[in-house]
């Protein structure tokens, strides 16, 4: 199953730096006797592991990271990180629950073993009329009044799906949100980054990341400079990130908006993206640190979920067939991120906003705030909460209807509808050493949207857009070595 | 015995020279009673990363140097006194330690940033003034101290 | 036109302002006790936060944003 790449976002741990005096060595000097070299100098080694679980069948990741620096003195350091992730579970396809049966072919590899009750490929049994034989060709209307149809499976038997199938097929209960359950895959991505001071008061990062699973692969290199003037106090930065993806989809990325049961498929795809950050970060006091960043992403290519399907329906609701999404070739992004982070004695509060627009129609507001409790020296406790509202994609739509005027851009993919978001936990530290931490974190993710206000008859009843539930436990461990 | 006024103003000179000595104990450091001495002003904190690796060195070079009028002299400017004798604690050092928890004796020589270090020589003349400290500056720094040194 | 010219000026005399009333603003070298705390760091764990962002990236339209630079210590 196509995984999304882990966003990646400029993160540098820039030392403060100045100059480096050129060294005058000296015959008999005292510290010529040392054996303080960098070599000595420990790693610093972060890891963790992410469990993370969504309710009803759906989604769980389980995804270790670890993460190595090597300090080379001078503040220069070389950091490396190695993420492995694998998911299983159930994710939407796209169609919307129905009050029948449904059966669905699974576009993945991993072929699934139909079980006992659900009706076989080459039987011409009742559902299997309605979700394969029985689809009637969905019709559209142009702007110019012309109406038009894909074509569909109406000719073809029973028998030439199971070909196509690419695995077998698997059945909703009706009232159920369609999940491919064959969701399944692992990904394996690393990144490094260099980071050294360049002048006084100039740093300079550079970086690169790769990553790999069954269905996508991912090329990116960044690069990051930051300033630092006024004593200190304010910092500018600026940052690029350049990516390219190549989505290569099991079966073939399918032809857009065409009808899914003729599995018409074209050739692997790709895509780019151009990431830039501009920011400034001011200490207003001893106790307030505040950081503006703005930036700007656009990606060009394939930018469809290739196994999305949207289902195409009746004026009554009825379903007629189910087509492949489409989404436009590129996509541009701006975001303005402020962040404060407030030092009391002890505790820490850090509270961030973000707004994020898009020439997709989609603009969201993210607040984040966490509260820091010291516990004596060695423990803390940290609530946190976050609260996220995104509005849809101007091409997001539940389902496609008969009749309705054609439209170029189609997808039933949640992540482009309206919805909020709100996630709450709390996470525990513990530092046996000023060189050690476990951290563990317990957090829910709920997603919630609304369905349209008017359904057709044949919906009424049903929970069109169920949204998601999620527990995340996340569990760190920070050591030298 | 002594009238309310004079008791009242035994007190207040007690409170006052009580009040400024604090003053003076943390903010005072005359520089003057070292002449004669090359000596090594470092300005650290407990929080200052660098100061880790500096204080190693200092014990060094003060073993080295110590018997030919030399010195260093460690004021900590840690708002938190703990936090300091945490760090003392850690790293035993050997030569004295100023503590000037309000920077008054921070910004009276003009720190830029942490850590810096002044060297002053025999005359109390501050000669050289560094910002910062990493291992590639050592031999730097010892070379600057024996040029000021009396001649062995 | 000239309109829009009269904006652009404010605008650039807020943000003139903004840099050089920041000369003024901040903290001492000596100040930076609470600053220099892991947890008063930006992006204090580096490894949550990248988890995190695989997880919301992988579920809502949004993604990124967070910078990097400026804080802490002010050492070296």
């Amino acid at each position: 199953m196509q995984l999304k790449k882990m966003d990646t976002t400029l993160r540098l741990q820039l030392a403060l730096a100045s100059c480096a005096l050129i060294a005058t060595p000296s015959a008999f000097s005292a510290t010529s006797l040392y054996d303080e070299t960098s070599a000595n100098k420990p790693l610093q080694v972060d890891s963790g592991v992410l469990f993370y679980q969504e309710s009803g069948g759906r989604v769980q990741v389980i995804e270790p990271v670890v993460d190595v620096k090597k300090d080379f003195g001078d503040d220069r350091s070389l950091t490396t990180k190695l993420i492995f992730d694998t998911l299983s579970g159930g994710s939407p396809n796209g169609a919307i629950p129905s009050k029948s049966v449904q059966t669905f072919a699974t576009p993945s590899g991993s072929s699934l073993q139909p079980s006992a009750g659900s009706p076989s490929n080459t039987g011409t049994t009742k559902e299997n009329e309605r979700s394969v034989v029985a689809l009637k060709a969905l019709t559209y209307t142009t702007a110019s009044g012309q109406v038009i149809s894909t074509p569909n499976a109406s000719t073809t038997g029973g028998g030439e799906t199971s070909e196509r199938a690419h695995g077998g097929p698997y059945t909703v209960q009706p009232g159920q949100l369609p999940l491919d359950p064959s969701f399944q895959d692992e990904r394996v991505a690393v990144s490094t980054s260099w980071q050294q001071p360049i002048s006084a008061a100039d740093k300079l990062s550079v970086g690169g990341a790769f990553s790999t699973e069954t269905d996508f692969r991912s090329l990116s290199i960044n690069s990051g400079l930051s300033h630092d003037f006024n004593h200190k106090n304010t910092t500018l930065s600026a940052g690029i990130n350049l990516e390219h993806d190549s989505i290569l989809p099991v079966g073939g990325a399918p032809v857009p908006l065409s009808d899914y049961t003729l599995f018409q498929k074209t050739s692997d795809q790709s895509k780019n993206v151009v990431d830039g950050l501009i920011g400034i970060t001011q200490v207003f006091n001893r106790h307030w640190l505040s950081a503006l960043n703005y930036s700007i992403d656009k990606s060009s290519g394939y930018q469809n979920d290739p196994y999305k399907i949207l289902s195409a329906l009746d004026r009554d609701g009825n379903i007629i067939s189910y087509v492949y999404e489409n989404r436009p070739d590129s996509r541009q992004r701006k975001s303005i991120y402020w962040e404060n982070k407030f030092a009391f004695p002890h505790d820490v509060f850090d509270i961030s906003y973000r707004y994020m627009s898009d020439d997709w129609g989609i603009h969201s507001t993210t607040v984040d705030a966490r509260y820091r409790l010291e516990l004596g020296r060695q423990f803390f406790v940290e609530p946190h909460a976050r609260i996220y509202h995104q509005t849809g994609a101007d091409f997001f739509r539940l389902y496609l209807t008969e009749g309705d005027p054609f439209v170029a851009y189609a997808s039933a993919d949640p992540r482009l509808a309206e919805f909020d978001g709100k996630t709450f936990g709390v996470k525990v530290g513990y530092s046996p050493s000023r060189t050690q931490e476990f951290t563990i974190r317990i957090e829910q993710y709920t997603q919630t949207g609304n369905a349209p206000a008017e359904v057709p008859t044949q919906l009424q009843g049903l929970d069109l857009f169920p949204g998601l539930k999620a527990l995340i436990v996340q569990a760190g461990f920070r050591f030298e070595f | 015995m002594f009238s309310a006024r004079a008791i009242a103003r035994i007190l207040l000179a007690i409170t006052i020279s009580y009040g400024t000595s604090l003053f003076a104990a943390d903010s005072e450091f005359n520089i003057d009673s070292y002449k004669g001495q090359v000596v090594y002003v470092d300005f650290w904190a407990s929080w200052c990363a660098p100061c880790r690796e500096s204080f190693p060195w200092l014990k060094t070079i003060q073993q080295a140097y110590g018997a030919r009028d030399f010195t260093v002299i460690a004021i900590n400017v840690d708002e938190d006194h703990q936090l300091a004798e945490d760090f003392l604690k850690e790293f035993k050092p050997s030569f004295p330690i100023v503590f000037d928890p309000k920077g008054k004796l921070a910004e009276k020589f003009g720190v830029e940033g942490m850590p810096t270090s002044f060297i002053i020589d025999r005359t109390g003349k501050t000669r050289f003034s560094h910002p910062g400290f990493r291992l590639s500056d050592r031999d730097g720094l010892e070379a600057k101290i024996r040029s000021l040194l009396p001649p062995q | 036109m000239l309109h829009r010219q009269r904006k652009y000026r404010v605008v650039y005399a807020c943000l003139a302002l903004l840099l050089v009333s920041s000369c003024s603003i901040g903290v001492k070298p000596w100040e930076r006790d609470l600053l220099a705390k892991p947890a008063m760091q930006l992006d204090a764990y580096p490894i949550d936060s990248a988890l995190d962002d695989h997880i919301y990236f992988s579920k809502e339209a949004s993604s990124g944003g967070r910078g990097f630079g400026g804080g802490g210590c002010g050492c070296n």
